[in-house]
Protein backbone atom coordinates (compact mmCIF):
# COMPACT_ATOMS: atom_id res chain seq x y z
CA UNK A 1 0.00 0.00 0.00
CA UNK A 2 1.07 3.62 -0.76
CA UNK A 3 0.58 6.29 2.34
CA UNK A 4 0.26 9.63 2.18
CA UNK A 5 0.34 12.01 4.92
CA UNK A 6 -0.43 16.05 5.15
CA UNK A 7 0.31 18.98 6.67
CA UNK A 8 1.95 17.99 10.48
CA UNK A 9 2.56 14.83 9.66
CA UNK A 10 5.49 15.52 7.26
CA UNK A 11 7.29 16.42 9.96
CA UNK A 12 7.13 12.46 11.44
CA UNK A 13 7.11 10.98 8.15
CA UNK A 14 7.67 11.22 4.30
CA UNK A 15 4.79 12.77 2.68
CA UNK A 16 4.12 9.66 0.82
CA UNK A 17 5.92 6.07 1.46
CA UNK A 18 5.61 2.62 0.57
CA UNK A 19 4.36 0.10 3.12
CA UNK A 20 4.70 -3.68 2.94
CA UNK A 21 3.42 -4.78 6.12
CA UNK A 22 0.80 -7.17 6.82
CA UNK A 23 -1.73 -4.18 7.50
CA UNK A 24 -5.48 -5.09 6.99
CA UNK A 25 -7.30 -2.60 8.11
CA UNK A 26 -7.31 1.22 9.10
CA UNK A 27 -7.04 0.74 13.12
CA UNK A 28 -4.13 -1.40 12.38
CA UNK A 29 -2.32 1.19 10.15
CA UNK A 30 -2.83 3.68 12.70
CA UNK A 31 -1.18 1.28 15.60
CA UNK A 32 1.49 0.26 12.78
CA UNK A 33 2.57 3.78 12.40
CA UNK A 34 2.69 5.30 16.08
CA UNK A 35 5.27 2.37 16.71
CA UNK A 36 6.83 3.46 13.48
CA UNK A 37 7.50 6.97 15.22
CA UNK A 38 5.90 7.38 18.61
CA UNK A 39 6.42 11.03 18.68
CA UNK A 40 3.56 10.82 16.04
CA UNK A 41 0.82 8.83 18.14
CA UNK A 42 -0.90 11.36 19.83
CA UNK A 43 -1.57 13.14 16.63
CA UNK A 44 -2.69 9.82 14.48
CA UNK A 45 -5.42 8.98 17.31
CA UNK A 46 -6.78 12.83 15.96
CA UNK A 47 -6.15 11.89 12.06
CA UNK A 48 -9.03 10.81 9.22
CA UNK A 49 -8.52 8.89 6.56
CA UNK A 50 -9.22 8.24 3.20
CA UNK A 51 -8.89 5.68 0.21
CA UNK A 52 -9.68 6.70 -3.14
CA UNK A 53 -10.99 10.31 -2.23
CA UNK A 54 -13.46 9.16 0.26
CA UNK A 55 -13.31 8.85 3.99
CA UNK A 56 -12.88 5.40 5.41
CA UNK A 57 -13.51 4.43 8.94
CA UNK A 58 -11.56 2.46 10.60
CA UNK A 59 -12.33 -1.40 9.81
CA UNK A 60 -11.77 -0.31 6.36
CA UNK A 61 -9.98 -3.46 4.79
CA UNK A 62 -6.94 -2.31 3.44
CA UNK A 63 -5.84 -3.52 -0.03
CA UNK A 64 -2.18 -3.83 -1.18
CA UNK A 65 -3.00 -1.28 -3.86
CA UNK A 66 -4.86 0.94 -2.22
CA UNK A 67 -3.41 4.90 -1.78
CA UNK A 68 -4.70 6.43 1.67
CA UNK A 69 -4.62 9.45 2.39
CA UNK A 70 -3.77 10.73 6.25
CA UNK A 71 -5.20 13.73 7.49
CA UNK A 72 -4.50 15.52 10.61
CA UNK A 73 -7.72 18.46 12.02
CA UNK A 74 -7.86 21.09 9.49
CA UNK A 75 -6.78 24.36 10.28
CA UNK A 76 -8.04 26.10 7.27
CA UNK A 77 -8.87 30.00 7.40
CA UNK B 1 -16.81 25.12 -9.85
CA UNK B 2 -19.71 26.37 -7.97
CA UNK B 3 -23.10 26.08 -9.60
CA UNK B 4 -25.92 23.70 -9.19
CA UNK B 5 -29.60 23.24 -8.53
CA UNK B 6 -31.11 24.16 -5.06
CA UNK B 7 -35.04 24.12 -4.38
CA UNK B 8 -34.40 28.13 -4.43
CA UNK B 9 -33.35 30.35 -7.10
CA UNK B 10 -29.40 30.55 -6.86
CA UNK B 11 -27.52 32.14 -8.98
CA UNK B 12 -24.64 30.10 -11.40
CA UNK B 13 -21.10 31.67 -10.20
CA UNK B 14 -18.19 30.29 -12.09
CA UNK B 15 -15.13 30.36 -9.80
CA UNK B 16 -12.80 27.70 -8.34
CA UNK B 17 -12.92 26.67 -4.26
CA UNK B 18 -8.65 26.71 -4.39
CA UNK B 19 -6.72 29.01 -5.76
CA UNK B 20 -2.64 28.82 -5.80
CA UNK B 21 -2.59 32.20 -7.02
CA UNK B 22 -3.32 35.65 -4.59
CA UNK B 23 -7.14 35.56 -4.94
CA UNK B 24 -9.23 38.37 -6.65
CA UNK B 25 -11.60 39.96 -3.64
CA UNK B 26 -12.61 42.56 -5.56
CA UNK B 27 -13.76 40.54 -9.00
CA UNK B 28 -15.13 38.14 -6.76
CA UNK B 29 -17.70 40.38 -5.12
CA UNK B 30 -18.44 41.97 -8.72
CA UNK B 31 -19.86 38.29 -9.12
CA UNK B 32 -21.84 38.66 -6.03
CA UNK B 33 -24.83 41.04 -7.04
CA UNK B 34 -27.99 39.81 -7.86
CA UNK B 35 -31.31 41.63 -8.29
CA UNK B 36 -32.98 39.44 -5.75
CA UNK B 37 -30.25 40.51 -2.77
CA UNK B 38 -30.82 43.76 -0.41
CA UNK B 39 -27.59 42.54 1.20
CA UNK B 40 -23.86 41.23 0.35
CA UNK B 41 -21.56 40.00 2.90
CA UNK B 42 -18.25 39.48 2.30
CA UNK B 43 -15.62 37.82 4.24
CA UNK B 44 -11.81 37.90 3.90
CA UNK B 45 -9.99 36.15 5.91
CA UNK B 46 -6.32 37.66 6.05
CA UNK B 47 -2.97 36.89 7.12
CA UNK B 48 -2.24 39.59 10.16
CA UNK B 49 1.91 39.71 11.30
CA UNK B 50 1.39 38.11 14.68
CA UNK B 51 0.26 35.13 16.55
CA UNK B 52 0.65 34.05 20.27
CA UNK B 53 3.02 36.89 20.33
CA UNK B 54 5.08 35.95 17.61
CA UNK B 55 5.86 37.88 14.23
CA UNK B 56 4.76 36.09 11.68
CA UNK B 57 6.26 36.44 8.29
CA UNK B 58 3.85 34.44 6.24
CA UNK B 59 1.45 30.99 6.11
CA UNK B 60 1.65 28.17 3.61
CA UNK B 61 -1.72 26.53 3.47
CA UNK B 62 -1.96 22.87 1.82
CA UNK B 63 -5.07 21.07 0.59
CA UNK B 64 -6.18 18.23 -0.62
CA UNK B 65 -7.49 19.44 -3.74
CA UNK B 66 -10.27 17.39 -4.56
CA UNK B 67 -11.55 16.53 -1.30
CA UNK B 68 -11.46 20.06 -0.13
CA UNK B 69 -13.01 21.66 -2.73
CA UNK B 70 -15.73 18.92 -2.66
CA UNK B 71 -15.95 19.80 0.80
CA UNK B 72 -16.13 23.09 0.41
CA UNK B 73 -19.05 23.07 -2.28
CA UNK B 74 -21.27 20.58 -0.03
CA UNK B 75 -21.22 23.37 2.62
CA UNK B 76 -22.22 25.76 0.28
CA UNK B 77 -24.88 23.31 -0.98
CA UNK B 78 -25.67 22.54 2.80
CA UNK B 79 -25.63 27.01 3.77
CA UNK B 80 -28.12 27.07 0.38
CA UNK B 81 -30.28 25.01 2.13
CA UNK B 82 -30.34 26.03 5.53
CA UNK B 83 -31.32 29.89 4.11
CA UNK B 84 -32.52 31.60 1.32
CA UNK B 85 -29.77 32.73 -0.44
CA UNK B 86 -29.27 34.04 -3.70
CA UNK B 87 -25.27 33.96 -3.82
CA UNK B 88 -22.60 31.73 -1.69
CA UNK B 89 -19.04 31.81 -3.14
CA UNK B 90 -16.16 30.67 -1.02
CA UNK B 91 -12.66 30.23 -2.41
CA UNK B 92 -10.01 29.33 -0.42
CA UNK B 93 -5.59 30.02 -1.11
CA UNK B 94 -3.16 27.47 -0.69
CA UNK B 95 0.86 27.84 -1.45
CA UNK B 96 2.35 30.84 0.09
CA UNK B 97 0.55 33.73 1.57
CA UNK B 98 1.87 37.11 2.77
CA UNK B 99 0.88 39.26 5.52
CA UNK B 100 -2.00 41.36 4.67
CA UNK B 101 -2.80 39.13 1.73
CA UNK B 102 -6.56 37.49 1.64
CA UNK B 103 -6.39 33.51 2.53
CA UNK B 104 -10.41 32.84 2.25
CA UNK B 105 -13.19 34.85 0.73
CA UNK B 106 -16.57 33.66 1.50
CA UNK B 107 -19.62 36.14 -0.18
CA UNK B 108 -23.22 35.27 0.80
CA UNK B 109 -26.16 37.04 -0.76
CA UNK B 110 -29.96 37.51 -0.32
CA UNK B 111 -33.11 39.57 0.47
CA UNK B 112 -31.97 40.89 4.12
CA UNK B 113 -28.81 40.85 5.58
CA UNK B 114 -30.07 38.72 8.38
CA UNK B 115 -29.65 35.81 6.19
CA UNK B 116 -26.58 36.51 4.43
CA UNK B 117 -24.50 37.37 7.80
CA UNK B 118 -25.77 34.49 9.56
CA UNK B 119 -24.70 32.27 6.40
CA UNK B 120 -21.41 33.35 5.80
CA UNK B 121 -20.93 32.53 9.31
CA UNK B 122 -22.00 29.40 9.05
CA UNK B 123 -19.64 28.75 5.87
CA UNK B 124 -16.04 30.60 7.11
CA UNK B 125 -16.89 28.21 10.02
CA UNK B 126 -17.11 24.71 8.59
CA UNK B 127 -14.87 25.79 6.01
CA UNK B 128 -12.07 26.35 8.76
CA UNK B 129 -13.13 23.37 10.95
CA UNK B 130 -14.09 20.46 8.36
CA UNK B 131 -12.09 21.35 5.21
CA UNK B 132 -9.26 19.07 4.44
CA UNK B 133 -6.95 22.79 4.54
CA UNK B 134 -4.20 23.16 6.41
CA UNK B 135 -1.95 26.21 7.74
CA UNK B 136 1.41 26.08 8.51
CA UNK B 137 2.88 29.33 9.90
CA UNK B 138 5.80 30.70 9.46
CA UNK B 139 7.90 32.91 11.94
CA UNK B 140 10.42 35.89 11.53
CA UNK B 141 12.54 33.90 14.16
CA UNK B 142 12.79 30.96 11.78
CA UNK B 143 10.37 28.76 13.04
CA UNK B 144 7.28 27.33 12.51
CA UNK B 145 3.86 25.84 13.28
CA UNK B 146 1.22 23.99 12.23
CA UNK B 147 -2.34 24.96 12.38
CA UNK B 148 -0.94 27.77 14.62
CA UNK B 149 -4.13 30.39 15.41
CA UNK B 150 -7.17 28.07 14.59
CA UNK B 151 -9.79 26.72 17.71
CA UNK B 152 -10.14 23.40 16.19
CA UNK B 153 -7.59 22.15 17.98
Amino acid sequence: MKIQVFAVLKDYFDREFDLNDDITDIASLREHLSRLNTSAQGVLQLCRFAVHDEFVDQTYNITKNDTICIFPPSSGG
Amino acid sequence: MIRSAYSHPVAEVEITELSAVPLNVVELLSKAHHPKAGAVVLFSGEVRNNNNGKEVAYLDYEAHQIMAAKMIRTILDDANKKWPLNIAIAQHRTGKVTVGETAVVVITASAHRSEAYQANQYIIDRIKHEALIWKCEYFTDGSHQWGGNCSCH
